[in-house]
């Protein structure tokens, strides 16, 4: 009954149900500044907005297209020094308040040139060599942004102008939010995820059929780092100060991998799910632990992998409802004798 | 070529992007955007811009209340010094509370509330608890959290709100390079940590010096001092060298430095190089005349973890309870360590007395305005000139103490003793350290 | 002239280190597939252990390997037993993502337990010696004679003993070797066991040269595979080889440039592992198989 149930559900996030709920959902988030709130709500509200999207963009890559990142969030360091730069050192911007919205799209593109640049030779590489390779690319970017001092500031970083917006921000958040995770249903739904999803499933296969599979990841791998390097550049702006420790930091890789799993990898609502899941945990809850958040988010982590592969969403009776689910199921039935 | 552009032209439709329903969700994609562009033209929200403090809005009881917020990691890579700096800040608003009477302004006694969060050492946790304080505690000032890199983030939202925030724990100089009106601190800033020691070395007749530092804010501020002050006193400077955080070996840069033999070695950087410094330069029998390390030889764990090997090292240090400062509140020096070992357990680092001395110089700058509006509070800590428990407080147009030197240690027989400046030392510099052999 | 060959003595003895470090690593992945992200954290707690045992019971940290190693060995053997030999068999992501959780878990344990200060073990002999005008440090060439014995030893094991021999048999193929009755999960709890332990061991060693802290982790781990990648996948020889080549290649570029050699040098390492994966990804010497999930 419950997996009836769920399967519907399953079925209606991904049809334009889904899409409908979520454009409501949007709209209630959208009107919600107007019954009155504190610049703090607002705040929270654009931090969780970043979250999903880092969460949805980790998943198109990870999740959708199988190439675990370990490095993704070299795109949003990227992303908050394109933006760093621009702003204190370009002539080009128009006013310090209005200059960093010309400058989020450079900051995106960035990020996808360059996973364009880095997707090229890693994309060929198979199961932990990319995610390791991802992981030297994130660890070797740091110590280059030090080592360009001149550009990034070297360790001592770069001050932003301190122009906070926070209602600004709260519906800038909102709109790419809303964009990126329609972007992800859509994809889910078109011939271009299918081909995604063969790919994960089985790449040499999904070649044979005579889909490009070079173009396809390295498609899902740049907008996956377009949007990060947005994300990037608008968290550069927001925090007013970026060094090459605070912005290149390993736990935000984590924190995208985490909320994708919870949530369940490769669905569509999954990742948003699991971010707020996190996000709520980690302000409520753990907030509370003293000190034993991460220890918890580490077991939390291991628990998973055993007992939830796949997910909150993934979670029906009958074999999963994503497709990893369906995959690890085979394997499971294989292994067994 | 041509086929390439037919590729391209119909890359589209093989991707799947262009077919009816596509095109359907392009218009009513185009229909949203259009009702989002009318939204754009209802009013904005109103936001509750008002952040001005519970004390002046609300009438009754809670009108004898200053409320001061704090952010301060409690978990994370700041737990050590965080708990320093909580202490700190919680011996003076013990003292405030219960001896003093509450700050007097204008005639009036107000007791302080401190709310106080932990905010994990993580920029964006220290973003939003400092946006709570000041949003919905409605604090009246803030004091600052620990470290240069946090206190950047946190003082870039006071300053929005127009709050001031006094900060004891943020030294690196690039905090006072962005013309911020309402953020002070009351300790040395980072280019000065080695002025006092490196004048003594000089007096005592050391030539020249050789510089390693760890890239990031604060030790590039310190090794930026140390090259300035090396001129000012007539030391050559032979090399400076970069390393990264968290390195695990820096055998490359003492080899260097072993070559071009310099009379003082100075080190920049965290308590985990002080220690590979010491090992390093055995290891390699590299014999400067004088090891300066800024952070670390004060700490009376390095001594425990590195044993004798840490004899003849110099540091700096912003305060020691054997320092002859004093005030008419804490007393002298000696006395506020005293006071501060009974109620914690422990003796204080110069962590907590510093913290101790923010939470003061906002107090007395309270006191000299008789008034709780940022105005007048910021006028009062820019005209301040006093001396405390932790030495003498005058800021500076930019928001820097001054008017503060800097101490220096050295270790001495395993004990942690104060040698510069002057009117300060209990003990006469050792000068120059034997080689590591003939130790 | 001197100088370029102090440095490649440093190197070299660097180099002796990484070598013992990345064995476990190394032998762990190239038997069970499996890449461990908490190699890192056994390496701490070893350097940990080491610590404590000084610290507490005046034990120097060389002794001390003798109760660490069987100590560790029980651990390994445990947490392969109850944990990871439940999921060698599912999808590499599962493996990457458990021993990633491990990892966390294990460094804010310690950090927990022992608080982040940096520890440090002061031994009376960490000075150096002068042999023909090139200075040996007395620590670190112990560490490097210490690392030829374990690798000698681990050699012997494996090419001589039974168990040695099923480990062997279950590298190269799981399903063969569990045909003709090696008992798997026995197997890699054993691996596991002498992996971890002799990773611990090289953290203990590590105890007196560097200061530990629970963080220190991560850079290891990464630094063990890029070793790897330059060494070959379980093999004894391509791990002296590749902790060579890193630990010189480190050594002279924090050496012989100026001013930000040691950032440099840092880097070089992490730039040398993506390279490798781009241009060569089955490793320098090949070796790294590509380990499929579905290839059984």
């Amino acid at each position: 009954m419950m997996a009836r149930v769920w399967d519907r559900l399953a079925r209606l996030g991904q049809g334009w149900g889904g899409l409908g709920l979520w454009w409501l959902l949007l709209a209630v988030l959208a009107l919600y500044p107007y019954i009155g709130v504190t610049h703090l709500t607002l705040f929270l509200g654009s931090q969780v907005f970043v979250l999903v999207i880092l969460a949805s963009n980790w998943n198109l890559i990870g999740g959708m297209t199988g190439y675990v990142d370990f490095g993704h969030a070299v795109f949003f360091g990227i992303g908050a020094y394109v933006m760093g730069i621009l702003v204190t050192k370009s002539p080009l911007l128009i006013s310090p308040e209005w200059g960093f919205l010309q400058a989020l799209p450079v900051s995106g593109a960035a990020a996808a040139v360059f996973a364009l640049l880095i997707g090229l030779p890693t994309l060929r590489l198979k199961g932990p060599y990319f995610s390791i390779a991802m992981l030297g690319t994130f660890v070797a970017m740091r110590e280059i942004v030090r080592v360009l001092r001149p550009l990034t500031g070297g360790g001592v970083g770069l001050n932003l102008p301190p122009v906070l917006n926070r209602l600004g921000d709260y519906y800038l958040m909102l709109v790419l939010m809303g964009l990126v995770v329609s972007v992800m249903w859509w994809i889910r739904r078109s011939e271009f995820g299918q081909s995604l999803i063969a790919i994960r499933e089985d790449e040499i296969g999904a070649e044979m059929r005579g889909i490009n599979t070079t173009l396809h990841k390295i498609l899902a791998f740049m907008i996956a780092a377009f949007f990060t390097g947005v994300v990037g550049g608008f968290w550069a702006w927001q925090n007013t100060f970026i060094d090459p420790d605070v912005v290149f930091i390993e736990t935000r890789t984590v924190e995208m991998v985490m909320m994708s799993m919870l949530g369940g990898l490769g669905t569509v609502w999954g990742p948003p799910l699991g971010a707020v899941v996190i996000y709520v945990l980690q302000t409520v809850v753990w907030g509370r632990l003293f000190g034993i958040h991460l220890l918890a988010l580490g077991i939390l982590m291991v628990l998973l992998v055993l007992f939830l592969p796949e997910g909150i969403l993934g979670m029906s009776g009958r074999g999963g409802s994503t497709s990893l689910g369906r995959l690890l199921g085979r394997i499971r039935k294989r292994a067994e004798p | 070529m041509k086929t390439k552009i037919n590729e391209l032209a119909t890359l589209p439709n093989r991707l799947g992007i262009l077919n009816m329903t596509r095109l359907r969700m392009l218009v009513l994609g185009l229909v949203v955007l259009a009702a989002l562009a009318g939204c754009a033209r209802l009013p904005t929200p109103e936001v509750r811009e008002d952040v001005s403090s519970a004390t002046s809005t609300e009438d009754g009881a809670a009108a004898n209340v200053i409320r001061i917020g704090a952010a301060v990691s409690e978990t994370g890579k700041y737990s050590r010094e965080g708990r320093d700096t909580r202490q700190g800040y919680g011996t003076w608003l013990e003292w405030v509370n219960n001896e003093y009477g509450g700050i007097d302004v204008a005639g009036k006694r107000y007791q302080v509330e401190l709310v106080m969060y932990d905010d994990e050492g993580d920029p964006d946790t220290v973003a939003r608890l400092v946006e709570h304080l000041i949003s919905e505690d409605r604090v009246d000032f803030l004091l600052g959290p620990y470290s240069s890199s946090l206190t950047q983030s946190a003082s870039a939202i006071s300053e929005k709100y127009d709050k001031i925030m006094v900060e004891g724990n943020g030294a690196s100089e690039s905090l006072f390079e962005r013309g911020f009106r309402n953020l002070f601190a009351v300790l040395t800033p980072a280019g000065n940590y080695t002025q006092s020691a490196l004048k003594m070395l000089a007096e005592q007749g050391a030539k020249s010096v050789a510089i390693a530092y760890e890239d990031t804010a604060f030790p590039t501020s310190v090794a930026e001092g140390a090259q300035r002050w090396a001129e000012t006193y007539g030391l050559e400077v032979l090399g400076v060298e970069t390393y990264p955080r968290d390195v695990a070996d820096v055998s490359g840069i003492m080899a260097k430095f072993k070559e071009a033999e310099p009379d003082v070695f100075v080190g920049g950087g965290h308590f985990n190089d002080a220690i590979l410094f010491i090992r390093s330069a055995k290891e390699l029998d590299f014999n400067p005349k004088a090891m300066v390390i800024t952070v670390g030889p004060s700490n009376p764990k390095l001594v425990q973890e590195v044993g004798a090997d840490a004899e003849y090292v110099i540091g700096p240090t912003q305060w020691e309870a054997s320092m002859g400062y004093a005030d008419e509140h804490f007393g002298t020096a000696a006395e506020y360590a005293a006071r501060y070992e009974a109620r914690w357990g422990e003796p204080p680092t110069y962590q907590a007395a510093e913290s101790t001395a923010t939470a003061l110089a906002l107090h007395l700058a309270i006191e000299a305005a008789g008034a709780l509006d940022t105005d007048s509070v910021r006028t009062a800590l820019l005209d301040m000139d006093i001396v405390t428990f932790y030495g003498p407080i005058n800021f500076d147009d930019t928001g820097k103490n001054a008017s503060k030197p800097m101490g220096a240690i050295q270790v001495q027989d395993g004990e942690i003793l104060v040698v510069a400046p002057g009117h300060a030392a209990v003990s006469e510099l050792r000068y120059p350290a034997p080689a590591w052999k003939d130790r | 002239m001197d100088q370029v060959l102090q440095a490649l003595v440093n190197g070299l003895l660097l180099g002796g280190f990484y070598a013992v470090m990345v064995l476990g690593f190394s032998i762990i992945w190239g038997v069970m597939g499996i890449i461990n992200l908490a190699h890192g954290e056994y390496l701490m707690i070893g350097a940990y252990l080491g610590w404590g045992l000084f610290r507490y019971f005046g034990m120097d940290p060389f002794a001390a390997l003798l109760l660490i190693l069987p100590l560790m060995f029980l651990f390994g053997y445990v947490l392969q037993y109850v944990l990871i030999n439940r999921i060698v068999e599912r999808p590499h992501l599962m493996s990457l993502l458990i021993t990633f959780g491990i990892s966390i878990a294990l460094a804010n344990l310690f950090k927990i337990l022992f608080t982040s200060d940096p520890r440090n073990v002061s031994v009376a002999y960490n000075g150096s010696v002068e042999l023909l005008g090139i200075t040996f440090p007395i620590v670190k060439s112990i560490i490097f004679g210490v690392a030829l014995l374990a690798m000698l030893g681990l050699h012997l094991f494996l090419q001589r003993s039974r168990m040695g021999k099923s480990i062997r048999a279950a590298a190269q193929n799981r399903t063969a070797a569990r045909i003709v009755g090696v008992d798997i999960n026995r197997t890699y709890a054993v691996t596991a066991g002498i992996c971890i332990a002799i990773t611990a061991a090289a953290g203990a060693m590590l105890s007196p040269t560097q200061a530990i802290f629970p963080f220190m982790g991560p850079p290891l781990t990464l630094k063990a595979y890029t070793i790897t990648a330059l060494g070959g996948l379980g093999r004894i020889p391509g791990a002296l080889m590749g902790g060579v080549v890193l630990g010189v290649t480190e050594t002279m570029v924090s050496r012989f440039v100026p001013g930000i050699g040691t950032n440099l040098g840092v880097a070089i390492s992490f730039v040398i592992l993506v390279l490798i994966l781009i241009l060569r990804p089955q490793g320098l010497l090949g070796g790294l198989r590509p380990v499929d999930p579905d290839a059984e």
